[in-house]
């Protein structure tokens, strides 16, 4: 039972500083190669039972957000996903050694690990960005709307005092009918992503322009047919919407657990 | 000088295997994952330096006014010339257009509507 860690981590660094964690796998998968982990550092692995962490020393218990680390902490997880299933932590986990990370993380939450790890076999996540290109969705608008048409044309020219309440008018159709589509066309995506996938994560947070923002959960051997579905779908809204489409990630937004039970 | 190679719909799909920029990333990893307070000692300062401007839409008449403006300002004939461009899948687009929109994509997604300041001077 005794916790073994990579060769890197020297006795040192874990005197002073911390050990930042990145995610929970299973003991045999092993250290990522080639994904330098917060603050450039080597990435290993502290092992306990059948589960690992995937660590990297830190300098203090104190992490600095910086860009280069957001992104490292992600391809750690990334290159991990790699080679087997990995269960994401948020960015800016540190425990202070070994021993606190296996004593109160690893072993207390052992059997639930074990089941998420197994809950998330073969499962990715991929997450889709949708946004109106604004010129096209504001011509649409224009187009498809006689009074928006209408009131465009009394406001383009004329003194602004005089067109002030016409504009207010037209903006707030303009924005009636944004949403009318936003709220159309995510129904639509999502029912065609939807049925890929086994399980949706929805961001509903109205951010200008964005038709979609979501995570799905999709089995690996379904990826490819979501791969398609998104050409599809791209080539439907050619003009109109662009997407972004990122994955296959670890399963980030779908992993939770229970509060802790006192161990 | 055409960059798309496979139709229109290229154009508007960017495909990434991970996060490749702070957005993305942020939505990711900051939002989302395991946390487990109780027995983690977690200290991450410098997040707030990384402030997120998302435009989010609110019902305003400073937003109606903004509307009212991007329609006013639209260019009705060149947005069908564009829309047509890209329907024909034609990049060439006799004026070059249709490399002036791939470019606004990635412009659009890099930027990504929001903009996200972070102080890396330490």
């Amino acid at each position: 039972m005794a916790a073994q860690t990579s060769s890197r981590a020297g006795p040192d660094s874990a005197a002073v500083g911390g050990l930042y964690c990145y995610g929970v796998t299973w003991a045999k998968v092993g250290p990522p190669d080639r994904a330098s982990g917060v603050g450039g550092e080597a990435v290993g692995v502290v092992a306990d039972g059948g589960l690992a962490a995937l660590t990297s020393a830190v300098a203090s218990t104190s992490i600095k957000a910086k860009r280069r680390d957001l992104l490292n902490h992600s391809e750690v997880l990334a290159a991990a996903l790699e080679r087997g299933t990995v269960l994401p932590l948020r960015f800016g986990v540190v425990f202070e050694d070994e021993t606190a990370l296996v004593d109160e993380f690893l072993r207390p939450r052992r059997e639930e690990f074990e089941r998420l790890l197994k809950q998330f076999e073969g499962r990715v996540e991929l997450t889709v960005r949708a946004a109106y290109d604004e010129q096209a969705i504001l011509a649409e608008v224009v187009n498809e709307n006689p009074r928006i048409a209408r009131l465009r044309e009394e406001t383009r020219h004329g003194n602004a005092a005089a067109t002030y309440p016409l504009k207010v008018e037209l903006g707030e159709l303009v924005a009636a009918e944004l949403r009318k589509r936003t709220d159309r066309d995510q129904r639509a995506l999502l029912d065609r992503l939807r049925r890929l996938a086994l399980d949706v994560e929805v961001d509903q947070e109205p951010i200008e322009h964005q038709v979609l923002r979501a995570s799905f959960l999709v089995e690996r051997g379904k990826v490819s047919a979501f791969d398609d579905a998104m050409e599809e779908l791209a080539r439907e809204h050619a003009g109109r919407i662009r997407f972004k489409y990122v994955g296959p990630l670890a399963p980030h937004s779908f992993v939770s657990v229970g509060t802790p039970g006192a161990a | 000088m055409a960059i798309a190679t496979q139709g229109t719909a290229s154009n508007y799909l960017q495909r990434a295997p991970s996060p490749s920029g702070l957005a993305d990333v942020i939505d990711l990893i900051l939002d989302k994952g395991l946390v487990i307070d109780a027995y983690v000692r977690i200290a991450v300062i410098g997040i707030e330096l990384i402030t997120i401007d998302a435009r989010i839409v609110i019902a305003s008449v400073d937003t109606y006014l903004r509307f009212a403006e991007a329609v006013n300002r639209l260019d009705l004939t060149q947005t069908e010339a564009a829309g047509l461009a890209e329907l024909r899948g034609d990049d060439n687009g006799g004026d070059g257009k249709g490399k002036g929109m791939i470019e606004g994509a990635k412009e659009a997604f890099s930027g990504d509507r929001r903009q996200k300041e972070r102080s890396e001077q330490d």
